[in-house]
């Protein structure tokens, strides 16, 4: 069975940037830049359908060669 | 579904699917990806209340100037004394010190502590608190002694026609 990890590592990438951009927002919202706040709030919520997308594609990769097998 | 029995696995269409009795407990690649996306999921959730936040300041509705309130006649208040007011709600009590001739401050006096109302000790200079014996500098509201730890919130001021207006209330700045 040959696995495809393409989908794995960018959701993980994905993910990654996520946590940064929690991190940041809230660390803007506490300096008080709220214009930044929003645009990093922008990001994390654009993440969300990037990743489901990401899974859309990637989660039958690898499939054809199991069926082959 | 044409073609579901062409394809060995089929297209997954639903979330039950990949769940195996005798290896449930083991997380297969896509099952990995799927939580990914769920967390991703939750990542833009939690994210709303802080953005939601940010844009209600930026709208500015936590900085509102309250009606403006006469507080005493300048002539009323020697250099040096202290007077007791209420400002922006009958409940929130707060003290008006007038420092020099034309200097004026105002703080809402609820000690940051414990909520003890805070009084200006001429003699000292100071802002003290009697129940935990908390101080404040007069000059900014920031503590100096005692259990407080937050600065006294400041009540902005403004003379006009002889007379001492509260204006608004300063935000708490960390």
């Amino acid at each position: 069975m040959k696995r495809s990890y393409v989908g794995v590592i960018s959701l993980c990438l994905v993910l990654f940037l996520d946590i940064v951009f929690m991190q940041l927002l809230i660390h803007q919202y506490f300096f008080e830049n709220y214009l930044v706040t929003l645009i990093f709030m922008a990001g994390n919520i654009l993440l969300f359908p990037i990743a489901f997308l990401i899974y859309k594609k990637e989660k039958d990769k690898g499939a054809e060669s199991h069926a082959k097998k | 579904m044409a073609g579901r029995n062409n394809n060995n696995p089929f297209d997954q269409d639903n979330y039950t699917h990949n769940i195996d009795r005798n290896n449930e407990r083991s997380l297969d690649r896509r099952g990995f990806m799927k939580t990914l996306v769920g967390a991703a999921g939750v990542f833009a959730v939690a994210s709303l209340p802080w953005g939601t936040l940010a844009a209600k300041e930026l709208m500015g509705l936590s900085d509102k100037e309250y009606p403006h309130k006469k507080i005493v006649d300048v002539k009323n208040l020697p250099v040096g004394e202290s007077l007791e007011f209420h400002f922006p709600s009958e409940h929130d009590s707060a003290v008006l010190i007038r420092l020099e001739e034309n200097k004026y401050v105002a703080y809402q006096n609820a000690c940051t502590h414990l909520r003890c109302p805070v009084y200006w000790v001429k003699e000292e200079r100071e802002m003290v608190c009697p129940c935990h014996h908390g101080k404040f500098d007069v000059q900014t509201g920031a503590p100096t002694a005692g259990p407080p730890r937050r600065p006294l919130p400041e009540v902005i001021v403004e003379v006009k026609d002889e007379a001492v207006y509260a204006v608004r209330v300063k935000r708490y700045e960390a």
